[in-house]
């Protein structure tokens, strides 16, 4: 059994002992982690001397104001607010779901999705493309909150 | 009882005193005072009542329709003194009443008198007027009613202006009608008041006692005749098709890419022109990156494309969708400012708007891109 199979399987019995959890909760935490494992392989392969990810890492980068981005988006909290399980509001006035995953467990379950967000929020807030090293310490700060 | 009240009535009535004689028929009394109340709804709702009123003014209008169709047909089929042919409208007769009036001696007259019948004739122009106009101004400006399906926004527009005109013109006829009534009884002693409640006038010779309950059921029979042909062919007429705004079939990847941030604006609310620039700069979209895959694009900008506001009659289309910006913004629209100057910024600030953009947190019906006046509900002050 792999690494990646056991951590998957005490997730999973992890989140199912939580009460607070849709029915769906377990699996789509499962999927989340499929989505950090696919960021997992391609921080290795650039070869940057990769050990894991950090959730810590990832709290620094959700709540820094960076401002290298478009002016009106100087950092994630702007619009998610800087606390990861609160609603926040786009500019344009829409409820944005909270970004931690025990409040909106279905949020990281379409790599599609995921990567279209990392794709235009970090050029708007960091005015550049996130790293998989970034978007996997990202992933993995929401996954604990 | 007046005691100048000549007492000339041969026949005695055991009921009534013999010097009053039944003038208006209970149908034509009933008429005047549902449709004063009416009147005064309408007049409400239509001058002070902001939009979202209309529904309640609407309501009044259809009434108004159904007891002034009642009371022209009345008019010729209703007892003596109800009927248009009686009325003095000679305009000899007028002078020498208004002479009369100068010279403050004006005759009882049983039935109208001069200036009253043409008071009448005003007052029931100004009112069809009105319910004309206010049909046609629905049908055009709000898709709505028996005449949507016949009426385009511009025709709804110019409609609006003679009902606004007409209303004015209501009015000032009422404001005369209430100052005749004002001084017939209270400078020139005639009860004309009560004769419109009570239906009988102390007549200055002999007058014919209208029939007293044959005319009553004749009249309501009329009056459901009427109501019932016009409820028929109302509802028909507004189970059209209307004519300036059509449902749309819009595509579930428009909602989830665009309506993730704003609001999920109508493609009726921009030309096509604008649609084409604004899905091909989405990488830059009022300040943040938006873009979207290739056959995502292809499949929105056709939607938004082949429904623009050319292909919409509607007040939205054409007064904001049809009218393009330098930013493509529709908020920075002349007409859409003009109409929202009323609304105080911290509105559009409240948690529940957050941006002069969502349209749908006052607009309920945005999606849709009617947006019907009715449909308005502004936000109430966020909770703390």
């Amino acid at each position: 059994m792999s690494f990646f199979a056991i951590a998957r399987l005490l997730i999973v019995a992890a989140v199912a002992g939580g009460s607070a959890w849709s029915a769906n909760g377990p699996a789509n935490a499962a999927m989340m982690q499929d989505n950090i494992e696919r960021y997992r392989v391609e921080a290795k392969a650039l070869g940057q001397g990769f050990e894991a990810f950090s959730a810590e890492r990832g709290r620094i980068l959700f709540s820094s104001s960076p401002a290298a981005g478009k002016p009106d988006t100087p950092s994630c909290t702007a619009c998610h607010t800087t606390d990861p399980a609160g609603v926040g509001q786009t500019r344009a006035g829409k409820e944005i779901a909270p970004m931690a995953l025990s409040r909106t467990p279905d949020r990281y379950i379409d790599v599609k999705k995921i990567e279209k967000w990392f794709r235009r929020n970090c050029n708007s807030v960091l005015g550049r493309e996130c790293t998989p090293l970034e978007k996997g310490d990202f992933l993995t700060f929401m996954a604990s909150q | 009882m007046d005691a100048r009240l000549p007492l000339n009535s041969p026949q005695m009535d055991t009921e009534q005193p013999a010097q009053t004689a039944r003038v208006w028929d209970l149908p034509l009394r009933l008429f005047h005072w549902v449709m004063a109340a009416v009147v005064v709804v309408a007049g409400v709702t239509g001058f002070l009542a902001p939009e979202w009123w209309l529904g309640l003014h609407v309501i009044a209008g259809y009434a108004l329709a159904t007891l002034l169709s009642f009371r022209l047909v009345w008019g010729f089929v209703g007892t003596r003194y109800s009927r248009f042919g009686s009325f003095p409208l000679a305009l000899g007769g007028l002078y020498e009443h208004l002479r009369s009036i100068v010279r403050t001696n004006p005759k009882t007259v049983i039935g109208h008198n001069p200036a009253g019948a043409w008071m009448i004739i005003i007052l029931l122009v100004a009112l069809v007027t009105l319910v004309v106009s206010g049909l046609i101004a629905l049908g055009g400006q709000e898709n709505h009613g028996p005449l949507a399906a016949a009426t385009g926004f511009l025709a709804g527009e110019m409609a609006g202006e003679i009902h606004q005109i007409a209303a004015w013109g209501l009015a000032a006829a009422v404001a005369v009608h209430l100052l005749g009534v004002f001084a017939e009884t209270r400078i020139f002693r005639h009860p004309v008041v009560a004769a419109m409640m009570i239906g009988r006038k102390a007549p200055p010779g002999s007058a014919v006692n209208v029939p007293r309950s044959a005319h009553t059921v004749r009249g309501a029979a009329w009056f459901m005749a009427i109501a019932g042909a016009l409820l028929v062919s109302g509802i028909t007429l507004a189970g059209l098709p209307s004519s300036g705004w059509r449902a749309l079939d819009t595509p579930a990847v428009y909602v989830s890419e665009c309506g993730d941030c704003h609001a999920v604006y109508h493609p009726s609310l921009r030309t096509g022109e604008a649609w084409r620039s604004m899905m091909n700069g989405l990488e830059n979209h009022y300040g943040e990156d938006a873009s979207l895959d290739e056959q995502t694009v292809s499949i929105i900008q056709a939607y938004l494309v082949d429904n623009h506001a050319g292909t919409f009659d509607t007040e939205a289309a054409q007064r904001i969708g049809r009218v393009e910006t330098p930013s493509l913004r529709m908020t920075d629209v002349a007409y859409w400012k003009s109409r929202h100057q009323g609304i105080a910024e911290s509105v559009f600030r409240l948690n529940s708007v957050g941006s002069k953009v969502n349209c749908t947190a006052c607009h309920t019906d945005a999606a849709s891109g009617r947006f019907d006046d009715v449909k308005i509900h502004l936000p109430e002050k966020d909770k703390p």
